[in-house]
């Protein structure tokens, strides 16, 4: 349905609630920068070793902070990243020449929107894309906050601090710098609906995919280690002490971490057109509110269920054909087991036998990426035909959220069909996405 | 042991002084009833704030299992909790 | 699609029939001073701002409620409550799994997060406070909309600067007409704190010394600041017909561009691409002759560069034509807070004088624009009014609205 056009007729709006009726959309390429390190295989080695990248960190002081370890990025390999580079047309965007007005959040960012672009094939041809062709669509919690309290902290000690210091706090800097690299004239846009940003952003991509508003989307997140996050979450007392320990018994809260996912969306016909494979196919999304309270979920789910069950309408699928889920699995009770209510309302008595892994354990909870790493995390499990395992953990599996957690070795599933993303976001805003496996032209 | 008495005394002032709650004043507050749900009617994000408060209040710690049990029930076991910890 | 509704707090008060009578009399409500005691103003710096009455939202949402909400979540509850009384409908309507909510906001919540940094930074993280952190984060006002009206649909907050309003707009128009949501409650918030007011004039964005607003002017000197919320209802002419909902204007189309030669606290030199961008949506929206456009509510601000770059935008995209009636209502409403959103609405329902109303702070046009706004002269009934709206950072963003 063409983006923008008058009040659709009811034919139109029935046949444009299934995903069915647009264009089918793949992912051809895929970025990441986590606390397993710079790069798409350390997270995937990382994550199916059954690793975590909980441990204690040093971005700031944290000895007066209730806890001690977080998922923080490593430094980079020497010299293997590109923090600027040269924008359409040979033009030096403004980011370029004042490299200091990037943030973390923005570098990070921009090392996995490089990452996914090449391994799309696209790394040359993204600057010359048709003008409005590329958009961005991302999702941060907090953008350059960690570099705005520096410059904030110089302030309530009466001194003036340095501009640029703040200059790039916005939430919104990631994804500009992002569309700013590649001379993008598409849509942008930054979502900060907590721990659904990522999850949103990419529905959103996929929404103006469809409706033909850009033709290449880079959508993803990026967020890094705060103060105002981890003294927050802390303030609520949801961070374990100990790295998170999602659906186990004695679990005591979740994980911090950092870091950026982006993925290259494309229609499908285009990424086939040049000879490239898709990942995976970005088969539906949706989203849910549970309108309940600003920090616990609706216990018994139903939000939750809800973006599923639209993420499943958006796809076309059944429940039934969902083969694994990437849970949103923060580790703290309440999640959990409200996730788990969720899970049991969508996929009845095969909830129990439905393999889930929790992404959150090995990289922590990315806050407004978290979303986009996980979705990273289903496209490769599918492309690769294997689902990682959790860190082993002393405690069992508890009886009241039984989900079947992928431990020990990676579980091969190289015939999985679809899989679901999960995100259950602070104020209640729940999104899901559904991939289908990419088993070759013909569909 | 620490006076009981006078650390509700306390205690009742936090709440009117950190929750917020319209023109509640510390007399108004029965020590007896239920903090949680009826009585106050305050939630979990309440607890934690009050957490925040008699931390500071007191100089002691609590910790994340202590909150939400019995000892946060009512103003009266909150205080013999805290006079306990003194 | 249709407006049926509109929800807006500012300084102009509650509800839209005062800001209606301020942008057809095209005089902004006095600008207060913001609070300088926390030493980050400097001297000779801005020191007002178009500032909400704090005690005109208490009707609309109770101490008891607004108890742990920071300004930001009561201003947009309010609206959102507003836009519901706007329409005269019961709170029924919204409730449940078809109502969305896509919120903007370009700063979020600014005072409680400095709060919390002051708690965690000079005192210590175990002081930290979780009423404060729990209504620190951007999408709390879209949350609490949702608690307040029950509202179960996707839940979206954008951040995205000055083009934010118009594309939460788009975005929650986009819900409706794919059928993923049945209606939709979109607008914007913004609060304007102290620190965020003196910060917004370290960068030299605040209008000084005289702190007006002069949108397209040759004295232009920068922006006033505004805090507020606007929230619209948007929902389908059938579902608004059905349920007996007149609509205030229909949305004829929407769209968004971005322009990657902007630095990212400024605008940038790409007016010739945007404008592009620009023409490429009025054909989506089925705008055969850029000459059915026949008012523009422009986001100029009263920023150099920002008010150059638009009236480059729209002088780009309308060729050798000759621009239709440009309104400039941000001399009214300032910058921020959700006040232009609800003057485009209220310019395209058509609202006494809003449609032709004269341009507050302009009084001589800059021979390097090209443009000047409307003077107030008395115009004919629109057609077809476009509200565009350009983003620090590069985003941009625009509306099509028609009459209802």
């Amino acid at each position: 349905m063409p983006m923008g056009a008058t009040a659709a007729t009811p034919a139109e709006l029935a046949g444009a609630k299934s995903g069915r009726a647009g264009r089918r959309v793949a992912v051809s390429g895929a970025g990441a920068v986590s606390g397993f390190g710079w790069g798409v295989e350390p997270l995937w080695q990382g994550l199916c070793a059954g690793a975590t990248a909980i441990r204690p960190f040093s971005r700031f002081d944290h000895r007066s902070h209730r806890t001690h370890v977080a998922a923080e990025v490593p430094p980079p390999p020497q010299g293997s990243v590109p923090v600027a580079g040269r924008s359409a047309g040979g033009r030096r965007s403004a980011s370029d020449r004042s490299g200091r007005q990037l943030s973390l959040a923005d570098r990070f960012a921009l090392a996995a929107a490089g990452e996914a672009a090449a391994a799309a094939g696209l790394d040359a041809a993204l600057p010359g894309l048709p003008e409005g062709a590329g958009g961005v669509f991302f999702g941060s919690s907090t953008g350059g906050m960690w570099e705005g309290e520096g410059f904030v902290a110089e302030l309530f000690g009466g001194r003036r601090g340095a501009l640029h210091a703040i200059a790039s706090q916005q939430v919104n800097g990631p994804g500009d710098a992002v569309a700013r690299r590649y001379g993008f004239t598409g849509p942008v846009e930054t979502v900060s609906s907590a721990c659904a940003s990522g999850a949103l952003a990419i529905g959103a991509a996929l929404a103006a995919l469809r409706a033909g508003e850009v033709e290449v989307a880079l959508a993803g997140g990026a967020d890094s280690l705060c103060q105002l996050t981890y003294g927050g979450f802390n303030s609520l007392r949801a961070v374990d002490e100990e790295p998170c320990r999602p659906f186990r018994a004695g679990r005591a809260g979740m994980s911090i971490g950092e870091g950026a996912a982006v993925l290259v969306l494309e229609p499908l016909e285009r990424v086939l057109a040049r000879g490239a494979r898709p990942l995976a196919e970005l088969a539906g999304a949706g989203s849910a509110c549970d309108a309940f309270h600003m920090t616990a979920p609706e216990p018994e789910g139903a939000g939750a269920a809800a973006a599923i069950a639209a993420a499943l309408e958006d796809a076309g699928i059944e429940p039934a054909d969902v083969d694994f889920v990437n849970a949103h699995a923060t580790g703290t009770q309440l999640n959990d087991d409200a996730e788990w209510r969720a899970l049991e309302r969508i996929f009845g008595e095969r909830a129990r036998r439905l393999p889930v892994t929790a992404t959150k354990a090995g990289v922590g909870h990315l806050l407004g990426c978290s979303g986009a790493i996980e979705a990273l995390v289903t496209v490769l499990s599918l492309a690769r035909g294997e689902l990682h395992p959790v860190p082993a953990a002393a405690d069992a599996i508890d009886g009241s959220c039984p989900a079947a957690l992928v431990t020990g070795r990676p579980l091969a599933l190289p015939a999985a069909r679809a899989a679901l993303s999960t995100s259950l976001a602070f104020g209640g805003s729940n999104a899901a996405l559904i991939f289908r496996r990419w088993t070759g032209p013909s569909p | 042991m620490p006076d009981v008495a006078s650390v509700a005394d306390r205690v009742k002032r936090l709440i009117v002084d950190n929750l917020h709650l319209e023109g509640l004043r510390p007399e108004m507050i029965d020590e007896e009833a239920p903090l949680f749900g009826e009585g106050l009617g305050l939630d979990s994000v309440d607890a934690l704030e009050l957490v925040v408060a008699v931390e500071k209040e007191f100089g002691i710690k609590i910790k994340s299992n202590e909150i939400g049990r019995d000892a946060f029930a009512s103003v009266a076991s909150l205080s013999r909790f805290i006079a306990g910890r003194l | 699609m249709v407006i049926t509704a509109l929800g807006t707090a500012g300084a102009h008060g509650c509800g839209r029939a005062g800001l209606a009578r301020a942008l057809a009399a095209g005089m902004p409500p006095p600008a207060t001073e913001v609070d300088r005691s926390g030493g980050f103003h400097r001297a000779g710096g801005a020191g007002r701002a178009l500032l909400t009455p704090i005690a005109a939202l208490v009707p609309w949402v109770p101490p008891a409620e607004a108890r742990r909400m920071g300004p930001p979540s009561r201003l947009a509850v309010a609206a959102a409550r507003m836009a519901l009384a706007d329409c005269g409908s019961n709170p029924a309507l919204l409730a449940g799994p078809g109502t969305a909510v896509v919120l903007s906001t370009a700063f979020g919540p600014t005072s409680f997060s400095e709060a919390l940094l002051r708690q965690i930074l000079l005192d210590s993280p175990e002081a930290a406070s979780p009423y404060l952190f729990t209504e620190s984060v951007a999408n709390a006002p879209a949350a609490q909309i949702a608690i307040a009206c029950g509202a179960r649909g996707a839940n979206v907050t954008l951040c995205q600067r000055e083009a934010g309003p118009l594309l939460a707009v788009g975005r929650g128009a986009a819900e409706v007409a794919a059928g993923r949501a049945e209606r939709a409650l979109v607008g914007a918030v913004d609060e304007m704190s102290p620190l965020l007011h003196a910060m917004l004039d370290r960068f030299g964005a605040l209008a000084r010394p005289r702190e007006i607003a002069r949108p397209f002017d040759r004295r232009r000197a920068g922006v006033v600041a505004a805090d507020g919320a606007t929230v619209l209802l948007l929902e389908t002419a059938a579902a608004a017909a059905r349920d007996g909902r007149q609509p205030l204007a229909r949305v004829r189309g929407w769209g968004s561009a971005f322009d990657p030669s902007a630095p990212p606290t400024g605008w940038g030199r790409g007016s010739e691409a945007l404008g592009r961008a620009l023409r490429r949506l009025l054909a989506r929206c089925g705008v055969q002759d850029i000459q059915e456009i026949d008012r523009i509510a422009s986001g100029a601000s009263g920023s150099r560069a920002g008010d150059r770059l638009e009236a480059q935008v729209l002088r780009a995209a309308w060729g050798a034509a000759a621009l239709p009636p440009v309104l400039a209502p941000k001399g009214v409403t300032g910058e921020y807070g959700g006040g232009f959103l609800a003057a485009a609405v209220l310019a395209a329902a058509g609202v006494d004088g809003v449609a032709a109303a004269p341009t507050a702070g302009f009084d001589a046009p800059d021979p390097e624009l090209g443009v000047s706004p409307h003077d107030g002269t008395p115009l004919p009934p629109l057609r077809a009014l476009l509200a565009s709206s350009l983003a620090a950072g590069g985003a941009a963003a625009w509306l099509v609205l028609g009459p209802p």
